[in-house]
């Protein structure tokens, strides 16, 4: 696993942490498996394995034991370990893929061609048909489906001898019994000349289940696409410098505190550090989502993850990679997820029992005929499997799920985990953050104060003037006032505190409250805001604010209408966010959260019996995003964000929430429709199939039919459905409004 | 109905082919992004020559 990135291994001296994805496992027994066979090794400390997200989390002692160990035990459990991320982690993927693609291709080719000789033996059943040409139909049926078995059916086979060797019964035992059992019943009927063939049934089987596991695939896959950026962040390599002038390229996991790196132009910051140059400019994207840079002073923390995007730096690290606010905000989403999977242990329980009532029927009913009549054993025990077969179960979900995914992704939300959209079906309340979710990063002034002769006007106008030449988030703020009447010359930046210029001939200074009393000698009573002051004193108080985001107050009062809960939690000023609040109609908005506040907010709403849905952005979302049942971030939102979160909103508009909302509603509806039939059908089917009423090869048309029934009727998830007169999304996006189907 | 005796085979070497064609269209990465080509109509540069 080399061209593992530094966040999904870290090693000290004494503990060491992986995280690793794990394919293969299909169940709970799996994870089971893979916990003990490298709990097993000593020196390990912890290990935990998720089925939901294929991952694996190990922390280790470096000196007991080391990776190439780890995986070793993995592979001999009988998985296979697969880089998270990076170069390798996408060719894994794309291999995955491929295979899948190849093994559907190749069954549902021989499923027409054996379809097409079994047919001609079913009409000849009635007509009648030479026997060798029937014999000779045989064999080319036998031909087709051999490859078919051995290639396209090889996971059903491989999943349940695994299976089996740990003495557990999972999804795959019945399918592979079903299917070696049709083929050697088919195959020494074949050779004998006489009785039943169902090539036929092994093909069909394998070709539906097959789809349905490639659907599953292709969403898990997306969902791993979004760790990846986290992971391409920090660097393979940093420069050291060290005491004797001279350089080293280390990796950023050797870092220590106190050692002094040089950054070049454009690459990502490894490690928390202090600046040791005079200024810096810096963009913290990866954690917070703001693109603009930010100007750093000398001896500022600059947080691992920034990017610096001005000249080459030098810098004093402050603590090793493993303890930057990077990573233990990684470490903590790590967690989060790796203790999630409500649904998946559940639904494992149910598989487990209804594969052994399943097995079952089938020797019950194959032992009962071959009392009575030894030659329909095989037929009603193999019409009882296919019956069973869950495949309109396994496809009912996943078919619906796809449907509806396709409908959000046309509407703008990406579905990034498997289970998002039933849980946002069952969401009782939203809590959504202030900034970024609900505002549009276009900051506004709001004039607080003005003293003086100068009008509101002016005053905007010279400080527009001086922050004109300015990269400044806040001189934005001030663009829409600039005027070519006021122009501020001899400008200087004062980096963090604040911009001098003169204007018209007089002094000015715009900035915070210290940096512009040194010109003025006045201070405001109120702290906060950007001052603005000339040699003749304080002249005016700004407040800047973000815009909010376009329809934001619309999609408040459709999360109301759909009987939601809506809160705003947020880490900025309390008396800001309750006028934000005010505005959109918001009755509950707390202010000053710090992160483990809004974790805390969440989990209480979540144990008084709510299922939050949580909207946010900020790198400080990142661990309250995986705490909520649901979560939601923004494309412009951090990296971090986006790899905690379920759904990702790609357009502005909050609305799609709420058309989210719907669509998952109708989706549960839809699953629970498909999931009755199947089982009603299963109930109605297999006494029939026992009783030996149905040869297997109606029992094949008919579970074909079922799950056909089951696709279609999740198909009708996918055309976004016309609500009445639904506004507009955003003025620039008419197409994404729902349109009447015909 | 002796000409079935041919044609079976006939279609099972046509069903090799078309086997064939399939994984080699899947190794050569066709299938790896089949939402790209519709999205490419949509960006400004200029298709390779």
């Amino acid at each position: 696993m080399s061209g593992a990135q530094a966040h999904a291994i870290w090693s000290g001296a004494e503990t060491a942490h992986a995280v690793f994805s794990v394919e293969g496992m299909r169940c709970a027994s799996c994870s089971r498996a893979v916990s003990l066979a490298i709990g097993q090794l000593p020196g390990v400390s912890r290990v935990s394995v998720n089925v939901a997200t294929q991952r694996a989390v190990v922390d280790w002692d470096p000196r007991q034991v080391d990776l190439p160990r780890i995986l070793a035990a993995v592979t001999a459990a009988g998985f296979r370990a697969a880089p998270l991320a990076g170069e390798a982690a996408s060719g894994t993927r794309r291999l995955e893929r491929r295979l899948a693609l190849k093994r559907i291709g190749l069954a549902g080719l021989g499923m027409m061609q054996t379809m097409m000789f079994v047919y001609c033996l079913y009409a000849g059943g009635s007509h009648g048909i030479d026997p060798h040409i029937a014999q000779y139909l045989k064999v080319a049926g036998m031909l087709v489906a051999t490859p078919v078995l051995l290639y396209s059916g090889a996971p059903f086979l491989r999943g349940a001898w695994s299976d089996l060797r740990r003495r557990t019964l999972g999804m795959d035992v019945p399918v592979a019994l079903a299917l070696v059992l049709a083929y050697g019943a088919s195959v020494v009927n074949t050779l004998r000349g006489t009785g039943e063939i169902y090539f036929d049934s092994v093909t069909m089987f394998i070709f539906f289940l097959l789809a349905g596991r490639f659907i599953e695939m292709t969403v898990r896959q997306r969902n791993m696409s979004a760790t990846e950026a986290l992971a391409h962040s920090l660097p393979a390599a940093v420069t050291r410098l060290k005491d004797d002038g001279s350089t080293e390229r280390i990796p950023p996991e050797r870092v220590a505190a106190g050692d002094r790196l040089s950054i070049p132009r454009g690459a990502v910051i490894p490690v928390d550090v202090e600046l040791a140059e005079p200024e810096a400019r810096v963009s913290e994207s990866l954690l917070t989502g703001e693109s603009v840079p930010i100007v750093k002073a000398c001896g500022a923390t600059v947080l691992g993850g920034s990017v610096n995007i001005g000249q080459p730096i030098k810098v004093r690290a402050l603590r090793g990679v493993g303890d930057s606010m990077l990573a233990h905000i990684v470490q903590l989403l790590e967690r989060t997820q790796a203790e999630r999977p409500r649904m998946a242990r559940a639904a494992d329980r149910v598989a487990a029992w209804f594969v052994f009532v399943t097995v079952a029927l089938a020797l019950g009913s194959a032992g009962l005929w071959w009392m009575i009549s030894p030659a329909r054993a095989v037929s009603a025990a193999l019409a009882v499997l296919v019956v069973t077969c869950p495949c309109a179960l396994s496809l009912a979900t996943p078919a619906a799920f796809a449907a509806a995914t396709a409908r959000l992704a046309k509407l703008g939300l990406l579905v990034t985990r498997p289970d998002a959209l039933e849980r946002l079906a069952a969401v009782s309340a939203v809590v959504l953050d202030k900034t970024g979710t609900v505002t549009a990063g276009v900051p506004a002034v709001r004039v607080t104060r003005i003293q003086g002769d100068l009008s509101r006007a002016e005053v905007l106008q010279i400080a527009a003037a001086l922050e004109r030449v300015c990269d400044h988030p806040i001189a934005t703020a001030f663009r829409p006032y600039e005027t070519p009447e006021r122009v501020a010359v001899d400008v200087r930046e004062f980096a963090g505190r604040g911009v001098e210029g003169r204007v018209n001939g007089r002094l000015w200074r715009l900035g915070t409250a210290d940096f512009v009393a040194e010109l003025c000698g006045e201070r405001p009573v109120e702290s906060g805001g950007v001052l603005l002051g000339g040699t003749a004193g304080l002249v005016a108080v700004f407040a800047i604010s973000e815009g909010l985001r376009p329809a934001a107050a619309n999609a408040v009062r459709e999360l109301r209408e759909l009987g939601l809960e809506v809160i705003m939690a947020s880490g900025d000023d309390r008396s800001v966010v309750r006028g934000v609040g005010a505005e959109l109609g918001i009755a509950e908005a707390y202010g000053r959260l710090s992160p483990a506040e809004k974790l805390a907010l969440v989990r209480e709403r979540e144990a008084a019996g709510s299922r939050v849905l949580m909207v946010g952005d900020g790198i400080n979302d990142g661990p309250v995003l995986a705490a909520a049942s649901v979560s939601c971030a923004l494309a412009e939102g951090s990296a971090i964000a986006q790899s905690a979160a379920d759904l990702l909103l790609l357009n502005e508009s909050l609305t799609t929430l709420a058309a989210a909302i719907r669509a998952a509603r109708q989706m549960r509806g839809v699953i629970r429709q498909n999931l009755t039939w199947s089982f009603f059908y299963n109930l109605a089917a297999v006494p029939l199939a026992a009783a030996g009423l149905i040869a297997p090869w109606v029992a094949a048309i008919g579970m074909s039919m079922s799950s056909l029934l089951v696709v279609l009727n999740s198909a009708r998830l996918a055309r976004p459905r016309a609500t009445a007169a639904t506004p507009s999304a955003t003025p620039l996006q008419p197409s994404l409004v729902a349109r009447v189907g015909p | 109905m002796n000409i079935v005796f041919l044609l079976i085979p006939l279609g099972l070497v046509l069903l090799a082919a078309a086997i064939w064609a399939l994984f080699w269209a899947v190794n050569s990465g066709q299938y790896d992004d089949i939402e790209e080509a519709g999205r490419s109509v949509l960006e400004q540069d200029e298709p390779p020559r």
